[in-house]
């Protein structure tokens, strides 16, 4: 059986997937997109993770063998930043949309378009 | 009918790629130990870099190059964002004023969330944080002055001057790196000036850690808030 | 010199997009010069350090702040990268001079700087030697492409963004959740020191990995099902960005997949990741030619093209043989130069005539006679006729996909090409033999341009030999694991 936080993170990446496929609306679709991207995040640091030991930072007592591991932290910090701007330049991309058809519903934009 | 067979054929999907993905997981033992590259870094990251907080070091020292990435990611989300919502002329269209108590706790507390933005960037080789959090702290208080003020703008010009000089003082604190110690990155402050060797743990240490998330720290803030300015102002048309 | 001077391929288009905010108020031709001069630094670095590692047979191995792989990351320049940084930087500086004609939409220093990124991104993803690198540099290009995509703001342009950007955001958390799965089993992000350990990881778990990062990477490297995003962006994206996204954006996500296809080639379960690669590189080609056939937009109709050429590529790729790899890096450098040429001669019509669509084809031989020489050529090249350049590589994907023993898609691209040939010939037909028109005035540095990459289309096409032997030495980098392995100086940490 796998570990119960595998099972969480697996678990938002697949009702963020949901959303972007079923979802009509444009900013639905993105929040399901930073969903996903939550899931993949938890799912990093979820694999860095070491029973009993605590956060990477080597003071007051905490010995390099009392640490769980960096690097995962270090690669979630860098996916979040990721995440933000793309979220950040799809909401733009929404406003244009919005902008020149007056919806954000993906099925009217393209009966607009023709 | 149909959105019922589409949402069916969703989740069988969608669970079948869960059940794809579990099988693989279920071959990665979790709570175990399974540093490699890890366990080095822990073992050297005071010596060699001069920071306690081992993932600082990790991001902005061993891996540089992804730090270095990630600002520029940002970097292409704000100039993207302003190339798209891009016009003549554009203006802030709010139509109500912040409440009196909004207006009030924002004028009390805005230096205090940049100074708090300022202290998590400045201290991110010694606790958790650095110039990607301390950077939104920044961001926020321009936040708050925009929720509360339907006439304030941020002076546009000068953060994006701000923003690209602070890029360009990031390579050049690199390229420095390539001139003095032979390598792209290379943490000169540190290994070849010493800097900071007997003060480990406190604010005078970490080599060009504390340097570079400033720049960082001042980056993100002016990038934020130069993306918050161009989504809330409207085009104008006369 | 010092090699680790190479790193000024990342440095430079990085420090001069930053350093663009600063000559905001300097009007448009001077930040297009900037823009040009600064490519021009580019393809002189890059060719510096392709003569370097052509020279000397060594890769450049660029170790980032001094910290040996795989604690520290490495750019890993070596034939294969070396040389596709070089035509990066050269088509950059060829769509630099194309700028100046094609993009008017305000505001240019913003579309400057994106520009420049893209080539960054782009650059960054052939030479880096680290998988998570190798996800921040594939976010730099897909969110430049993004951007960029959606530039000129019309309704199809933000609509072609949005589902870039939507099956962009699903193939990049996949990868990330493959490079989570390979992180997990290896400890370790350097690809050198995964290729070392692959042989060690439990099958099922490289299996999954594998497959997800290759899902991810489709993406990028517009393979079916996930390449639904690349007609509509080929077509609303500015000219001179469209002929990067053909030259060597797909490039780079293409070599990417083949580069970790081939790291984890000692994985137990890989033969079933090239059967499942093989069948998508054959839909990919077979969808997009008859898509292509229904298009009324020439500039679509080509998208279309470059989406079965780098079918092709992939193909060649997933066969698992030294042949196939290197027929496909010959063919991906065939397929650059063909693609530059004929987005170059399009664009430059739908600029001039004012839309792309095969109506304003018509009478070209007798409007713009060199422009139309050039869109001939690229069309016969396409096609896979001898004498020009394309014809040799596609009869080296197809001789070693037969050999590798899949006949079945050797045939199915064979009939592909002549759907190709049917709608290019439907373009050159409209271009020479109907319609009458007055001669415009043509550009000169464009036609200079179209004319020298006819020269060089002509001249692979007749004297194969160099760049053939280019492509197997950079195809023997992609194959060639132990020797990476062997390159890359690990520093033994816990192997």
């Amino acid at each position: 059986m796998i570990s119960a936080y595998y099972f969480g993170a697996i678990s938002l990446v697949l009702i963020g997937l949901y959303a972007v496929l079923v979802k009509k609306n444009v900013l639905k679709m993105l929040i399901g997109l930073s969903i996903m991207e939550t899931g993949v995040n938890l799912l990093l640091v979820s694999i860095g993770y070491i029973y009993g030991r605590s956060a990477p930072i080597l003071s007051e007592g905490i010995g390099p063998n009392q640490a769980v591991d960096p690097i995962p932290q270090a690669l979630v910090l860098t996916a979040i930043v990721i995440g933000v701007a793309t979220t950040a330049m799809a909401l733009s991309v929404a406003i244009i949309l919005y902008q020149k058809y007056g919806t954000l519903n993906v099925e009217e934009i393209r009966r607009l378009r023709g | 009918m149909v959105s019922i067979l589409k949402r069916s054929l969703a989740v069988i999907m969608l669970l079948i790629i869960g059940y794809w993905l579990a099988q693989g997981l279920s071959g990665i033992p979790f709570g175990q130990d399974k540093m490699l590259v890890g366990k080095y870094y822990l073992d050297n990251v005071i010596r060699q870099t001069g920071a306690i907080n081992a993932v600082t070091a990790v991001v902005v020292n061993y891996r540089g190059f992804d730090t270095l990435g990630e600002v520029t990611v940002l970097f292409i989300a704000s100039t993207g964002v302003g190339a798209l919502l891009w016009a003549k002329r554009r203006e802030r269209t709010a139509k109500t004023e912040g409440s009196i108590v909004l207006k009030t706790g924002i004028r009390l507390l805005t230096p205090f969330v940049i100074l708090f933005g300022a202290y998590i960037f400045i201290h991110g080789h010694l606790t958790p944080g650095g110039g990607f959090p301390g950077g939104a702290t920044i961001a926020t208080a321009f936040l708050l002055l925009y929720m509360a003020y339907t006439m304030y703008e941020i002076p546009r010009r000068a953060f994006e001057n701000t923003e690209g000089v602070a890029g360009m003082s990031y390579v050049i604190v690199a390229l420095i790196g390539l001139a003095i110690g032979g390598y792209f990155l290379f943490d000169w402050i540190w290994q070849t000036w010493h800097f900071g060797v007997n003060n480990v743990g406190r604010i005078l240490s970490g080599g060009f850690i504390p340097v570079i998330y400033t720049i960082i720290g001042i980056k993100v803030g002016t990038e934020l808030s130069g993306i918050i300015d161009n989504m809330l102002r409207e085009e104008v048309r006369e | 010199m010092n090699v680790q001077y190479a790193s000024l391929l990342i440095a430079i288009p990085l420090i001069t997009a930053f350093f663009v905010p600063l000559m905001k108020g300097l009007g448009e031709k001077a930040i297009k010069t900037y823009v040009l001069i600064i490519t021009a630094i580019q393809a002189g670095i890059a060719t510096w350090v392709f003569e370097e590692v052509y020279t000397t047979g060594k890769p450049i191995i660029v170790m980032a702040g001094g910290w040996r792989p795989p604690v520290g990351i490495d750019l890993y320049i070596g034939p294969f990268a070396a040389l596709f940084v070089l035509i990066v930087a050269l088509v950059s500086f060829l769509m630099a001079v194309f700028n100046f004609r094609a993009v008017k939409v305000e505001p240019i220093d913003k579309y400057a700087m994106l520009f420049l990124l893209l080539m960054l991104g782009a650059t960054g993803m052939i030479a880096t030697g680290d998988i998570f690198n190798l996800f921040v540099f594939m976010e730099i290009t897909a969110i430049t492409a993004y951007a960029l995509t959606a530039y000129n703001k019309t309704g199809e342009a933000a609509e072609a963004s949005l589902k870039y950007m939507v099956l962009g955001g699903i193939g990049s958390s996949f990868f990330l959740i493959g490079v989570a799965l390979i992180y997990g089993a290896t400890g370790t992000l350097n690809m050198a020191q995964i290729a070392q350990l692959a042989g060690n990881i439990n099958p099922t778990v490289a299996q999954v990995a594998l497959a997800l990062v290759i899902f991810g990477l489709a993406v990028e490297a517009e393979l079916f099902p996930l390449n639904a995003w690349a007609p509509d962006a080929y077509q609303a994206a500015p000219h001179p960005v469209t002929a990067m996204f053909s030259a060597f954006v797909v490039k780079a996500g293409i070599y990417a997949l083949a580069r970790i296809l081939y790291l984890m080639s000692a994985v137990g379960t890989w033969k079933n990741i090239l059967h499942l690669l093989i069948a998508m590189a054959t839909l990919t080609v077979i969808v997009a030619e008859f898509s292509a056939l229904r298009q009324r937009n020439v500039k679509r109709m080509i998208a279309y093209s470059s989406v079965s050429q780098v079918g092709l590529i992939g193909l060649a790729f997933a066969l698992g043989t030294q042949a196939g790899v290197d027929a496909g890096v010959f063919q991906m450098i065939n397929h650059a130069i063909i693609k530059v040429l004929l987005f170059l001669g399009v664009g430059y019509v739908a600029v001039q005539l004012g839309g792309a669509e095969i109506e304003n084809f018509r009478g070209l031989g007798k409007r713009m006679p060199l422009t139309a020489l050039g869109v001939t050529v690229g069309s016969m090249s396409a096609v896979g006729i001898p004498l020009f350049n394309i014809f040799w590589s596609k009869l080296r994907i197809i001789l070693a996909t037969v050999d590798a023993g899949y006949a079945w898609a050797a045939a199915l691209v064979l009939g592909a090409s002549v759907v190709e040939a049917v709608y290019y010939f439907r373009l050159v037909h409209a271009i020479w033999f109907t319609g009458e028109g007055e001669r415009l005035r043509e550009s000169a540095p464009l036609v200079a341009i179209m004319l020298l990459l006819i020269a060089i289309i002509v001249a692979i096409g007749i004297y194969p030999n160099y760049a053939w032997s280019l492509s197997q030495k950079a195809g023997n980098d992609i194959f060639n694991v132990a020797q990476y392995i062997k390159n890359v100086p690990l520093m033994g940490v816990g192997a």
